[in-house]
């Protein structure tokens, strides 16, 4: 066994992602994963204290131990509010499909 | 110690000639067409034919109860060969050609439901509960799976813009029966 896991870094906005493929070595948590990509100088806007942290869509803490071919992701928060979002689907009379629970009315 | 090695020596020769045996007789018949057929699909489990993915496809297709044509990705070429393959006579009238598409996210839209990432075969979306998604172009095939489970309608499919970069001579359009005949004479 090889004592570096290959990793990778992904940061996305909507018309640009950075999916940065890197070898880490072993005992590697998400947040020195990023440091090690240099993400950061590249997005400056990204702060590991405040963006959400997580590994293939499931929120982690920073210092969560990584394992081979991990992929470390740095979210951004929603720009709509979820309740506001129902809310104006159901005022244009659009019902929610699938799983909208307020759908019936 | 020997009656310990000799009595695993015994079970060991007893039952991997019992596997064996059961291998040579016991063997389930694997179609071949189906495999063939197989690799032939993307098999890339989009499901946009309405199978589960490309090998329930592909037994679909080898039994006769499947179209030729309703392989999106594939396109035009692969229900050609297809068909060919099956010695069956494809459809095309209907077929439209589609071109290369990706998903987008309307981000004043997105909920953070993750329901488009469970659906997403190719991890191309990132995002997690209550946090912006995001499609990953590059890794995002244009299955269209995602858009359907969408509750707000925030995903749409975008075709791929043609960029001095991705543009390409387009192929020539081959009469099918004219090129076989061709194809003969060269032998």
């Amino acid at each position: 066994m090889s004592d570096r896991i290959n990793i990778e870094v992904v940061y996305a906005l909507p018309h640009e992602q950075v999916l940065l493929k890197l070898q880490a070595p072993q005992d590697t948590t998400v947040d020195g994963a990023i440091r090690l990509s240099g993400i950061l100088e590249k997005h400056p806007e990204i702060d590991p204290g405040r963006n959400k942290l997580g590994i293939y869509g499931k929120l982690t803490k920073a210092d969560a131990v990584l394992r081979d071919r991990d992929r470390v992701e740095i979210y951004r928060p929603l720009l709509a509010d979820p309740k506001e979002v129902r809310r104006k689907r159901a005022e244009e009379g659009r019902a929610m499909k699938k799983g909208g629970g307020e759908s019936a009315a | 110690m020997w009656i310990a090695i000799g009595s695993l020596t015994v079970m060991g020769l007893v039952m991997g000639g019992l596997l064996g045996v059961a291998a040579r007789f016991l063997a389930v018949e694997e179609n071949p067409l189906e495999e063939e057929l197989k690799s032939m699909l993307p098999g890339s489990q989009c499901g946009q034919c309405g199978y589960v993915g490309c090998s329930q496809y592909a037994a679909a297709l080898a039994k006769g109860e499947a179209a030729v044509t309703l392989c999106a990705p594939g396109g035009k070429v692969l229900i050609e060969s297809l068909a060919k393959k099956l010695g069956v006579k494809a459809d095309l009238s209907e077929h439209e050609e589609k071109v290369p598409e990706y998903a987008f996210i309307h981000e004043d839209l997105c909920i953070g439901c993750t329901r488009c990432i469970r659906e997403c075969s190719s991890d191309a979306i990132m995002g997690a509960n209550k946090l912006m998604h995001t499609i990953i172009i590059d890794a995002c095939h244009g299955c269209g799976k995602c858009v359907p489970v969408c509750p707000t309608d925030a995903i749409v499919m975008i075709p791929y813009k043609v960029t001095l970069r991705n543009w390409h001579w387009p192929k020539p359009e081959i009469e099918q029966a004219h090129s076989e005949h061709e194809v003969e004479h060269a032998h």
